[in-house]
């Protein structure tokens, strides 16, 4: 997620109301900052400069025609031109008097213009009612979202009674929609409706009222302003120009102009105040009063003006501006901001030192797949970590207490870094619902009042993040060492943090600072000096896997291949002579036994018919594959409960095709064969010629394709026979050396061949002790090689560091709890039943994106749990670690 | 793409009026033409001709849908030749909002309306034009037409102007026997960051195959020597040209998206993965053969530098060959590179995979190497490691963990505001603030890693005030 521009400023000069009035015409109202000086241009103009050659590039375009006449026009009449020097010096606080005696107004002037000329440029037709207003003055851009009076010229809204807000808190804090919308018409609370609908339902307000004008209206018609506009006046990058227009409009611009529609249609909010400011300012002008004092007076007088400055102040600083409005109705607060993310999934490039800081993390906060729930759904396995003193936000909720309070005073008391909001949700159920909980923890977070991270534990590893603002060090250590004043300075906690990664908790001396440690890390993790360091996962297929799949796939196509041609056979005898299918079903059956006779001694699971070979020649036999449905089920039914024996399957596959009547062991092939041979023989009457032309023709397709099968039987039985060791991935046997192994980038979408590798792993993790349970020695060997073994593996050098990385505490652990299984036999089938079982189930996790620390809280298991059965699937894990 | 063009004119009686325009009926209708303006002009009318105040500047207004921009530069030539005293006229585009990036535009409607206004200025171009079409009109206040030349009409100059833009991004157009406009979009470039003198420059292309001997001399000495190793100082250095304008020049070719900027590289260094390394994993777009072509050792060179090329052809690979060609291995280890012992083989792609992804934070190139080469795989043999590195931190596989060192009295003094605290002090304070890295200390000071590190010993400061740690 990449930062978006955000006002500065730099880029935000200021933000001015401009109004129209149906008999007076337009007016400039109101601007603040007070002082909004000509934007300069990155060149500045120099008019003797302008040369009149056919190649003047893009800055001598710009200087030819100098903008002489920009001050040489501030007030009309040509005598009253004052001195360019005497401009120039001028302090824009006094005013003015030209010789011709006209008077210039420092207010009169902002950012290098007449409000005479902005108030017109600045009040578009009604053509923009509600759209967006986009003006550049080169330069200045000017950005608003004009909003005028219904068709009718009249502004107030006929109340409705039942949809009455309090009036005093018609726009709380946490109503991230402007007011405007929630009472005006009780259309959905969606920013994007279309104008023409929202005029209908004005005049559709309008119309029940009755046709004898009260006198509330009478004095709105008087009032007779047609139009307001705040508009914000921009000064951006070329380049970033769109991006900033477009957060700016969608996130203030926007909201604040529905915000004062809201109270100019409740209490003719806007006119009033802006009514106010000008009979302000005109005495001010006959009084010369110095800008700086008007603007205090207006400021001081006017809430419309102070919310004025309230925004830009809160805006151009990107905060929160909230702002209050006193109304006749009461008083109308509502908070606007621009949402900024609070995390970074990939380091900025080396200019994006604005994103510097930031909380580096690929965890994803919110649900988004797989998951039936609306969107934006927080993850509830996430914790909130609270940006701000817990006392001080409790403060600050007290202060403006509603109903709510209570129970987000209680939501802020219960929440810890080191807990998900499941847990919250959990431990204060009597208080709080999971409902409630997430709702909050929504807010919060988007009034950045906290961020959600993954709860911070002991036993996982945090670095030092690599965005970390360094330019922010020497505070940051003053303010370390004021907030603990007892831990190692700042500096050097980083220093141990950033050497070699370890497990947190081994960073604290005792198990009576754990408390403290924990606070430390949430006060790094809320500065962004810190950020957890996460194993992400691929599944490897070692050679070993990877050739038994083959040639188990192999053996199964050639199985296959033979039934099929015998079936053929078959067929072709029963057409002709109409003999018995018996015999031949049994010569299939019997040539197939050496087949199975392979498949059984290996031990091999059962493989997808349709996976195989797509080079079995006829279409016949393609279609057949396809419409192999009754044996695919077989299939994914035997996958789950693997046979142990090549007999069972064909038990298992005799008895769901017992009603069909024919006794061959291919059952559900036989109707097709039938149904496909008349095809065959239809189309025409051949003459017999012809038959006997077409039957030695397919006695020699036959033929070959039958001497095809045996060379590549032969070829099949000649290759080495898949043997299981106790370790695939350092098997160098000769007939595996050309292979490389196969990663799977997402085990959970698996398809194919990679799914067979995925169920033949999960086969090994089941039967890794008890394909040598032949042998109770050769258990125990295993056992003892368990023992170490799972992490044994650990040592290798293929899965390197990485996950030999997992700490020595976790593996000491490991160790303690084998050492005493080791000699029960039961226990260690039962353990290796559990890694088979878990092993489908992590799947999900094992796709280079979700870190295996979170494992444990998403299956809601135990970490130590969770560890060990990932430590004995580590084999067959490649780990990467990043955050 | 320019959705229309006009020429509009304010008329002392009659007001703002467009005068010419392609396609027509783009702004206002015409007789014959069905389809619709691309907007209400009366809406618009007043950003088309402002206020004197707005005048002569650049200027631009989005029409109430939101869909067209019209982007125009007001012109207002005062002079007592015409009525009012005035004339006012605005050259204009129109394009479509938020799918084109307005920004080349500018230039063409400024240059636009320099031109006309400079020849209405020398010959009344534009209000001759006027008076021979609008001979009732206004009753003879602008000067006659004496001449009566041939000259193209404007509305086919604009739409040819619209039509050279569109197609070929550039026009050059007569407008009569003295005047041609010529005109280019431009795209427009970022600001490039500051090049320091620590950084190493990449090639993206090879400058030797397009340098010609009208570049600048500076430029043209720099580039002989970017080769992927040295970093900008010693490039510098080897140049004969200061440092100052070696980062000008660098920069200067940073603009134009043909370097790249790396850290240097060190067996001591340390590199970690970022998140990006999934698709190494994925080999997406062949990224890991590239990777083979472009790091294993002993491949014939010819072959290394094909594939350099075809990178080069395709947009996604930012890798070009090094001019040299040979692989020279920085470090100075003793390794088998040279003789071709292990010569052609090219390491798997798993193997590869296992090699990028075993970096590690808080682990050393060394160390890394060395925890290959005891699992029994001598990576020197068949793998540059710099090439390797350079590959990962290029496509943003990996990145650096730098190295700081912090005083923490210097950074109490910064804290309280005392920035200086020893003024002239050791050379090497200045560094302790945890914003330099290493890489700086080394190029700024002339002096290794450990060299700094001896140094730092010897810095007059409390013990345990020093503290080293990475990022």
């Amino acid at each position: 997620m990449a930062l978006p521009v955000l006002p500065s400023t730099s880029n935000f000069l200021a933000v001015a109301l401009v109004i129209n009035r149906s008999r007076d015409g337009p007016r400039f109202v109101f601007h603040y900052p007070p002082n909004v000086l000509p934007a300069h241009d990155s060149t500045g103009h120099n008019p003797s400069r302008g040369g009149d050659d056919a190649d003047v590039d893009d800055d001598d375009d710009n200087n030819l025609l100098g903008r002489s006449s920009r001050h040489a026009s501030l007030e009309t009449p040509a005598s009253s031109v004052p001195h360019a020097a005497e401009l120039l010096q001028w302090n824009h606080d006094d005013h003015l008097v030209t010789e011709s005696g006209t008077q210039i107004v420092p207010w009169e002037h902002v950012a290098g213009f007449p409000t005479k000329d902005l108030e017109n440029i600045l009040t578009p037709a009604r053509a923009y009612h509600k759209k967006l207003f986009q003006v550049s003055l080169d330069p200045l851009v000017c950005v608003s979202y004009p909003v005028y009076v219904p068709e009718n010229g009249v502004w107030r809204k006929k109340r409705k009674p039942q949809k009455q807000p309090d009036p005093t808190t018609p726009g709380r804090r946490d109503d991230d929609e402007p007011p405007a919308q929630t009472d005006t018409d009780g259309a959905p609370r969606n920013g994007d409706r279309k104008v023409s609908d929202v005029d209908q339902v004005d005049v559709r307000d309008m119309a029940p009222r009755p046709p004898a004008k009260t006198v509330e209206e009478a004095e709105d018609k008087k009032s007779s302003m047609t139009m307001f506009n705040l508009v914000f006046i921009l000064n951006p990058k070329k380049h970033e120009s769109k991006d900033l227009v477009d957060i700016m409009f969608t996130h203030i611009i926007k909201k604040i102009n529905k915000a004062y529609k809201y109270c100019q249609q409740r209490s003719d909010f806007v006119w009033k105040e802006s009514k106010k400011i000008l009979a302000l300012k005109d005495k001010a002008r006959e009084d010369r009063k110095k800008m700086s004092v008007l603007w205090e007076e207006i400021l001081s007088s006017s809430t419309l003006a102070a919310s004025m400055q309230d925004l830009y102040a809160a805006v151009s600083r990107n905060r929160i501006a909230a702002l209050q409005l006193h109304t006749v109705g009461g008083l109308v607060t509502h908070s606007v901001q621009i949402p900024v993310p609070f995390h970074l999934s990939d380091l900025p490039p080396d200019g994006g030192e604005g994103q510097r800081g930031l909380w580096l993390t690929t965890a994803n906060t919110i649900v988004n797949d797989d998951v039936d729930e609306e969107p934006d759904y927080l993850d509830k396995n996430f914790a909130l970590l609270l940006l701000a003193d817990e006392k001080k936000i409790v403060t600050e909720l007290q202060s403006d207490p509603d109903e709510t309070t209570l129970a987000m005073v209680e939501f802020v008391r219960h929440c810890k870094a080191t807990l998900s909001f499941h847990q919250v949700g959990q431990q204060s159920a009597n208080v709080l619902t999971q409902a409630q909980v997430r709702k909050f923890a929504q807010h919060f977070i988007f009034w950045r009042r906290g961020i959600a991270i993954p709860p911070l534990h002991g036993r996982d590893m945090y670095i030092v993040s690599p965005n970390c603002d360094l330019r922010k060090l020497p505070e940051a250590g003053a303010k370390w060492a004021r907030q603990f004043p007892l831990s190692p300075p700042l500096p050097n906690f980083l220093a141990e943090l950033s050497m070699a990664p370890r497990p947190y908790k081994l960073h604290c001396p005792s198990k009576a600072h754990r408390p403290v440690y924990m606070t430390m890390l949430a006060w790094l993790m809320r500065g962004g000096w810190v950020t957890q360091l996460c194993t992400f996962a691929y599944v490897v297929v070692w050679p070993e896997i990877v050739y038994e799949v083959e040639y188990s796939l192999e053996a199964e196509d050639i199985a296959r291949a033979k039934r099929e041609s015998q079936e053929r056979n078959r067929d072709k005898r029963a057409s002709e002579s109409s003999s018995s299918t018996l015999s031949s079903a049994d010569v299939a059956a019997l040539s197939d036994a050496p087949v199975d006779a392979i498949l059984s001694g290996s031990g091999f699971l059962p493989l997808l018919d349709d996976m195989s070979d797509p080079s079995s020649s006829t279409a016949t036999l393609r279609d057949l594959s396809l419409l192999h449905s009754p044996s695919l089920a077989r299939v994914s039914q035997s996958q789950q409960f693997p046979p142990r024996a090549a007999s069972d399957l064909d038990d298992s596959e005799f008895s769901p095709t017992s009603p069909n009547t024919i006794p061959s062991r291919h059952g559900p092939e036989s109707p097709l064969s039938r149904t496909a041979t008349p095809l065959l023989h239809d189309p025409s009457q051949p003459t017999p010629a012809e038959q006997a032309a077409e039957k030695a023709r397919l006695e020699r397709i036959a033929d070959k394709a039958a001497r095809e099968l045996m060379d590549r039987a032969t070829a099949h039985a000649r290759k080495v026979i898949p043997e299981q060791t106790a370790h695939p991935s350092v098997n160098n046997a000769r007939h595996l050396a050309g292979m490389s192994p196969h990663i799977i980038l997402d085990a959970k979408k698996a398809t194919g061949k990679e799914s067979l590798y995925l169920s033949a792993i999960g086969h090994r993790l089941r039967e890794s002790a008890a394909t040598g349970g032949g042998s109770p020695a050769a258990r125990r060997n295993s056992a003892v090689g368990n023992a170490r073994g799972h992490h044994h593996h650990l040592h290798q050098p293929h899965h390197g560091p990485s996950i030999g990385r997992f700490d020595q505490a976790d593996r000491d652990r490991i160790g303690r709890d084998k050492g005493g299984a080791s000699d029960n036999m039961r226990e260690w089938r039962e353990w290796d039943e559990r890694v088979a079982n878990a092993w489908p189930m992590f799947w999900r996790y094992f796709n280079g994106r979700s870190a295996l620390e979170r494992i444990a809280l998403q299956e809601d298991m135990k970490r130590k749990d969770a560890w060990n059965l990932l430590t004995a699937m580590s084999e067959y894990l490649l780990c990467i670690r990043h955050w | 793409m320019i959705q229309g063009i006009f020429y509009a004119r304010f008329f002392p009686q009659e007001g703002t009026k467009i005068v010419a325009q392609s396609p027509p009926g783009c702004i206002v209708p015409v007789y014959g033409v069905s389809k619709p303006c691309l907007f209400d002009f009366s809406v618009l009318q007043e950003y088309i001709i402002p206020r004197k105040a707005f005048c002569n500047r650049y200027m631009t207004v989005v029409d109430p849908e939101g869909k067209h921009a019209v982007l125009g530069f007001p012109v207002s030539i005062p002079s007592p030749r015409y009525d009012r005293n005035e004339f006012i006229f605005n050259f204009g585009l129109v394009v479509e909002c938020g799918v084109v990036d307005q920004i080349p535009y500018e230039r063409v409607v400024r240059r636009l309306a320099v031109t006309f206004a400079e020849m209405e200025k020398q010959n009344y171009y534009l209000s001759q034009d006027e008076t021979r079409n609008y001979n009732c009109g206004s009753g003879g206040g602008g000067p006659r037409s004496r001449e009566s030349y041939c000259r193209r009409p404007i509305e086919s100059l604009l739409e040819i102007i619209k039509e050279d833009l569109n197609n070929y991004g550039e026009c050059m157009i007569p407008v009569d026997d003295a005047n041609t406009i010529n005109m280019k979009l431009f795209p427009h470039h970022m600001t490039p960051p500051e090049v320091k003198g620590w950084h190493v420059p990449v090639a993206k292309m090879k400058f030797a195959d397009v340098v010609d001997p009208t570049w600048d001399l500076t430029l043209q000495r720099v580039i002989t020597h970017i080769d992927g190793v040295s970093d900008v100082r010693r490039i510098a250095f080897a140049a004969d040209v200061s440092l100052e304008l070696t980062q000008l020049a660098l920069r200067h070719l940073l603009f134009y998206d043909t370097i790249l900027l790396l850290d240097m590289f060190f067996f001591g260094a340390c590199y970690a993965p970022r998140p990006g390394i999934h698709d190494f994993l994925a080999n997406r777009g062949g990224v890991v053969d590239e990777c083979a072509n472009y790091v294993c050792v002993g491949t014939a060179p010819s072959a290394s530098s094909g594939s350099g090329s075809g990178s080069g052809s395709s947009p996604g690979a930012g890798i070009g060959e090094r001019g040299d060609g040979g692989l020279d291995m920085s470090g100075g280890l003793g390794n088998s590179s040279g003789g071709s012992g292990a010569g052609g083989h090219r390491v798997t792609n798993y193997m590869l995979i296992k090699l990028m992804t075993t970096f590690c934070v808080g682990k050393t190139v060394m160390e890394w190497l060395k925890g290959h080469m005891d699992a029994g795989f001598d990576v020197l043999r068949f793998v540059d490691v710099r090439r390797l590195v350079q590959f990962g931190v290029i496509k943003g596989y990996l990145y650096r963990m730098h190295k700081y060192v912090v005083s923490k009295q210097y950074l109490a003094a910064l804290a309280t505001g005392h920035s200086r605290p020893v003024a002239g002090g050791d050379p090497l304070q200045r560094y302790t603030d945890g914003c330099h890295t290493f890489d700086q200390i080394i190029t700024e000071q002339n002096l290794t890693d450990a060299e700094i590190m001896d140094k730092l010993k010897t810095l007059n400061v409390p013990a345990g005030d020093l503290t080293v740690f990475y990022r």
